[in-house]
Parts: C-alpha cells; structure tokens; sequence
C-alpha cells in the first residue's frame, strides 16, 4: 500500500526533522504508530506520503515514496485528495470553511463529485460519528474536541484508503481523546490503512498493529503493537517515552526534593463569579451568584492556596480551568474577585502587576526583536543586569541577542516566564503548558516548574497530563462545571484519587 | 432535504451575487460626491440599506447608534463644514464627517456580506459568475481569515495588558508594532497551517468544483437587484445629466 525505498530528506535552511535512509512498507488495512522525541522525523514522514513533501514544503530529497501504486513525486495534490487524508495537529488552523457543514462537505466538493453523491455521503459520515449535534454550527464556537471530530469528519468525506493524523491529540482532553480514540478504532474496522504520529500512547494501545520508534530520522526499533505495550514501564523511560496506560503514570513518584519555604501565609482567592453571556464575547455584569439566571461559567467563593508551590488545576474541557487563570490574573473585568497576599488585598486591575498568565500560545506574548529587551520590557526600570540574571537562571543567556520568535516552543515558553520574573509577578499562572510535548521536554517543565516555586512564586498549572502533575505538583484543584469540586495536597495517600479522577474521565 | 446551511437563521435569506452587487452599488455611490439635492436623496435612501441590514441580523444598537452618527455627520457637513475651513477642529471635523459618511455605509455592507455568507457558497458564486479560481480562492481565504484576526488580536491584546504595554510606554509607534509584530507572526504560521490542511484536501486542484448547496436566484433577490439598479442609474443621471 505503501513503500518508502531509502528516502533521504532535509528542509530547506533546517536540520530539524530531517530523514535519513528510511525504507518503509505498509500494508493495506495496517494501524501504524510512529512514536520517539520532537524532531525524530515522525511529521515528515507523514509529510512525504500525503505528499506536502515535495509539493508544498522545499528541502533536498532522494528515494521515492509510493501510495497504492502512484509515486508521490509525480503525483498533483490534488489527485491525491481522494487518496490520503491528513488530520493535524491543531485544532484551530485546519478547517477552511467558517460553518460544520461546509467544512464536511469540503473535500467532496474540491474533487468535484455530483451535489447528490456529496450530500450522501455527509449523511454518512455524520450518522457513522454522531455528527448531528454539530452540525449548522460555526467553527469558531466548538471546543477543541469537537473541532477535532469535524476535521476527522472532513477527511473521512472523501473516502481515502490512507489516513494519516500528525500528534491528533495534542489540543484535546481525556474525554475528547476517548471519542478520537473510538473513531481511529472505526476506521480500523473499516480496513483504511492508518499512520499515527503520537506522543500520547495510552489511547492506542489495541489499536497499534506495528510500532515504530524513530530516533534522529531513522527507525531505530519497530515492535508489533502487543509487544510493545507489553514492555515494562523502565524500557518506557529509558526510550523517553510518555507512559503506555493512564495507571503507569502514577509509577513516576520521583518527585524532585524542593526546600521547603518558611512558612508564610497562605494566598486566598475571594468571590471568583464569572457568566458568558450567550455568544463568548458579550460579557455581562455580574457582581454575586445570586442575581443571575444563567448558570455561572465560574463560581468560586473562596478558596486558599498554600504560598511557595506548585498547585496543579485539574477539570475536563469547559469545566472552567482557562477561565478561572483569566480571572485570577485580572483579564476578565466583569470577574469580581479579589487575592489576599501577605496581608494585601489585590482586585482588579491591580491582580494584572501581581500575576502572570503564562498562555498556551506563546507566541502572543513576545513582542520585540531580542530576548534581552523583551525581558527589560517587563521592567519598571530597565536593568540589564538583573536581566542577565534572570536569563542565566532560565538557561537563556546564550540567545540574549536571539529574535524571540527564532527560538523552539520549549525556548519561547522560557521567555515569557523570564519576562514574568522580570515583571516581578508573585503568581505565576500557566494554561497548559505541555500540550504537544514529547516526554523530555515535559520533565523539563516540571523541574522548571519545582525551581520557580523554590524561588517563592506560587505556581497554579492547568493541565491533562498526570505524568506533569505527579512530576511536579504539590496540590491539586479540581474543577468540575465552574465550581470547586475538589482540593487536597498530593502524596503518597491522594495519589490514588488522583489517578481514579483521570482513569474516570476517559472511560 | 433542507441544504441551505446558516449559523444563524437570517431574516432573509440573499444569495452572495445579490450581496455582492448591493456591496458594489452601495460603495461606489457613497463614495461619489453628491452635487445636486436629488443626488443627495438617492445617497441618504442608498446609505439607509446598511441600516436595514444591520436590523436583519439582529444588531439593532449598532444600527441605532450608526444613524445617530450619520445624522449628526451629515447636519455638521451641511450647516459648519465647507472648502474653506480651516483649522485643526474643522480638519478633524471633516476626518470624521468623511469617514462616517463615506466609508461607513459601505463597510457595514461588506460585514454583511461577510457574516452571512458560507465560504462554500460563495466559492461556488464566484463559479457562477466565471470568477478564475485563483481569485475566488484568495478572496474565500480572506473571508476565513476575518474571525482568525480577531481571535489572535484578543489573545496579543491580553497579553499587553499582562505586561502593561497597552500604550507601548508612551510611544505611539511601540503601540502599533507590539499589536502588529505577534498578530502577522501567527497569521503567517496559521495560514501555512490552513493552506496544507486545505490543499492535501483537493482544494486548488484543475478539476472543476462542485457544490453541495444549489444557488439559486429567488423573487426578493431580484427585486433588490433590479432596486439597486435603478437606484445606481438615477443617481449618475442626477449627478450628471
């Protein structure tokens, strides 16, 4: 089905994500899954099959790729379409139509079928996925989650014999994961031949016929599916892999011994109440729980953070994790609360100079031409000294005169929490910082994580990832639709409760 | 079945070569000077379409608030403004006369066009109307990418706010360059991303593109062809003749 005969590749200008004398053949109705670190070269694999290389992204490439019999290198985009189908990794920049509907119809409708043919098979594809709910929606209102499924929906509308989904679950939650995983498992069934690149394992054990891991370009071990998620949880490790099972997290306990801080008094968090109005935008004011009708998208009375740690935010999808980070840190005006810090008290505007939100796209938060003077940015006073400082303790003082925006994902996370310190910011608030990163980098998060807290800054940390939590956290919050669901420190005794909390959210 | 796909159900539903046409109409004639009394009523009746439509989908504040401005902008250029003012205020008066005036009418109606339009639809108008492909493609993006901006305008902006640099610390050009720098950076990378997902679905191939949704021209769209119509020759003839 396919055949990779020794394939040499390298981006143009970038060694990141080169292939080196890779030979590959798939057969029909195989579920392959490709795992090892970022840069390994599992996207461009993808990339060479669904033909993105060599028609959309340059570089030098040698050997040839064939899919059901037609050489990529000679075959338009376009013919391929009806062929190959992609899912990608993010959410938010793969849909082209603005509405579902057109979104599914998309495809069909590029290779031009007759409308009676399209809108057959739409009704198919809703009816094998449970689309109805979605559909005559606009895309830009849909949770990651939901986005996803249409983009799984889009694909599977042209029929394609080949899918391919580059790291699919990277945005998503335990739940939303759960319903990915249940398609994949549908077109399995279905006899499509299927290329996963994954960083996340546990949701594809069963379905993997073949493993492959890929370590600088080239497949360095290749098991069959069984074998390797039968492998014990050290050779996991030594591979630098994220767990096989959701239970396997919890082994890691190895949390790294931080100082404890002298004790000093606990922050709280007064009267956090926050409502959307129907559409996301229009806010409307709403000073207590008690005059509304609608349900609050927030609602917490008060809560106590212990100073010093590393407090874990834990919730489903639309619990209200983001919204509670907004809120906290001041973005959402409409929010009536109010920090208790050291004997002040902070509300408003004011929680803007006292916390720093640390986004998931990072990329809206770096807005000069070096790193150097994006940290003196967040000054009162410039001091290049200090600043020198601060990127040293970050591991950044080799690209002080680097263009933020030329730097890796893992390096521009850096920058903004560089900038943070700079701003003097006792509360530092991340909104997922490890989603989509491979299991190296995550350790690396969650030791800067325990550092930063070492340092006195209190660090609340939204997240989907145990294996973060159990690596770093402290405490734990859980939210469950806006409201305080649970709060207890985590050690050896809560670590079950923990794990019964992410073992139940995706069954 | 019922194909027609709306977001939210209009009042009336156009098809995109009818909103197009009132998108052209209503441009060219509002920004044309008007010289005689009659030229000016057919303007001011062109200029209420907007206002209509903003009704339509459920904005009536902004419609409201929009004919306030016009009036007000159209009394100041009557009764304060004329070629020979002078002066900061009266500059900055005729600025804001213009733009209400001039530009606002259409821009309404392009928002129009925009929000009511699926971008299927529209590709297989530009179709009908023996648009090349190119263009019609880029146009479709363009469409797309509208609500994009806005949603990475609101993340950069909360992120000034973070920093406190909304004012780009007293320096109107750092204003400008912290919102635009990180806003083209993400719209670049997006539109990479979305090309790739949007070509490795067919799209821009050499074979001809169908459409699932038959457009079809009703009653209440060829009555607002024909009105517009009319109106677009009265006025020339008004203004000219």
């Amino acid at each position: 089905m396919i055949q990779l005969q020794h394939v040499n590749f390298e981006y143009k200008g970038s060694a990141f994500g080169s292939i080196r004398d890779l030979s590959l053949s798939v057969r029909q109705g195989e579920v392959i899954l490709l795992c090892g670190a970022s840069g390994s070269g599992k996207t461009t694999i993808l990339r060479l099959i669904n033909g993105l290389i060599p028609h959309f992204y340059n570089g030098t490439l040698s050997g040839e790729v064939t899919v059901c019999g037609k050489v990529i290198a000679q075959t338009g985009l376009h013919e391929l379409a009806g062929i190959v189908g992609t899912v990608f990794q993010n959410p938010r920049s793969q849909f082209f139509s603005v509405d579902t509907d057109g979104e599914i119809v998309f495809g069909p409708e590029n290779i031009g079928l007759a409308p009676d043919e399209i809108l057959r098979r739409k009704a198919q594809v809703v009816q094998e996925m449970d689309l109805q709910p979605l559909l005559q929606r606009s895309l830009f209102q849909l949770s990651g989650g939901e986005k996803q499924k249409i983009a799984c929906a889009s694909v599977a509308a042209l029929f394609p014999e080949v899918i391919l989904l580059d790291e699919p679950s990277s945005n998503l939650d335990w739940k939303a994961i759960g319903e990915l995983r249940r398609i994949i498992g549908q077109w399995k069934a279905q006899g499509k031949t299927i290329l996963i690149s994954e960083h996340r394992l546990w949701y594809i054990n069963a379905l993997a016929d073949r493993v492959l891991y890929l370590k600088d370009g080239a497949i360095s071990q290749e098991w069959r599916g069984d074998d390797f998620f039968s492998l014990d949880p050290e050779t996991f490790r030594r591979l630098q892999l994220r767990p096989a099972t959701i239970a396997r997290s919890f082994l890691n306990t190895q949390k790294e011994p931080v100082e404890a801080m002298p004790s000093t008094d606990p922050i709280t968090l007064h009267d956090y109440y926050f409502c959307y109005e129907q559409t996301q935008h229009l806010f409307r004011r709403h000073l207590s729980p008690h005059d509304t009708k609608e349900p609050l998208a927030l609602s917490i009375p008060s809560l106590t953070l212990p100073y010093g740690r590393v407090i874990g935010l834990i919730g489903h999808n639309g619990a209200g994790k983001s919204t509670f980070l907004r809120c906290i840190c001041g973005l959402e005006k409409r929010c009536p609360g109010r920090i208790t810090l050291g004997g002040q008290t902070i509300r408003g505007k004011h929680a803007l100079s006292a916390c720093y939100l640390v986004m998931q796209d990072v990329n809206h938060q770096l807005f000069t031409d070096s790193v150097l003077s994006e940290v003196l940015l967040s000054m009162d006073s410039p001091d290049p000294e200090r600043a020198g400082e601060i990127l040293t303790s970050l591991g950044l003082q080799d690209y002080a005169e680097t263009h933020p925006m030329a730097l890796s994902g893992g390096q521009k996370q850096r920058v903004a929490i560089a900038s943070a310190i700079a701003a003097n910011a006792s509360i530092l608030l991340f909104d997922e910082p490890t989603s989509g990163l491979d299991y190296i980098h995550m350790c690396a998060v969650a030791s800067l994580l325990s550092a930063l807290s070492a340092q006195g800054k209190t660090i609340l940390v939204s997240t989907h990832d145990p294996e973060l939590l159990t690596l770093c956290a402290d405490e734990i919050v859980q939210l469950d639709h806006g409201q305080l669901a649970a709060q207890y420190p985590l050690d050896d005794t809560s670590l079950p409760r923990l794990k019964a909390f992410f073992e139940g959210s995706c069954s | 079945m019922d194909t027609t796909i709306t977001l939210k159900i209009p009042h009336i539903h156009l098809d995109p070569r009818t909103k197009l046409f009132m998108v052209f109409v209503v441009s060219s004639i509002v920004l044309m000077t008007a010289t005689t009394p009659l030229a000016w009523v057919l303007r001011i009746m062109i200029t209420l379409v907007p206002l209509l439509l903003l009704f339509s989908e459920g904005r009536g504040i902004s419609a409201l608030c929009f004919g306030l401005l016009y009036t007000v902008a159209l009394l100041l250029m009557k009764f304060f403004l004329s070629t020979q003012s002078t002066g900061v205020v009266m500059a900055l008066l005729t600025g804001y006369c213009g733009i209400v005036v001039q530009f606002l009418p259409a821009m309404i109606t392009a928002w129009y066009l925009i929000r009511t339009t699926q971008i299927g639809e529209f590709l297989s108008a530009m179709q009908k109307m023996h648009i090349p492909d190119g263009l019609a493609i880029s146009l479709a993006v363009l469409m797309r990418f509208f609500p994009t901006i806005k949603e990475e305008y609101g993340g950069i902006r909360d992120a000034m706010k973070m920093r406190g640099i909304m004012l780009g610390g007293g320096h109107a050009s750092k204003m400008i360059e912290y919102r635009l720098i990180p806003l083209l950076f993400s719209c670049v990378s997006i539109g990479d991303e979305l090309s790739a997902a949007a070509i490795t679905r067919g799209l821009g191939g050499n074979k001809k593109r169908s459409s699932a949704t038959e457009l079809k021209l009703t009653g209440i769209d060829l009555l607002l062809m024909a009105l517009f119509a009319i109106l677009a020759v009265a006025f020339i003839i008004a203004k000219y003749l």
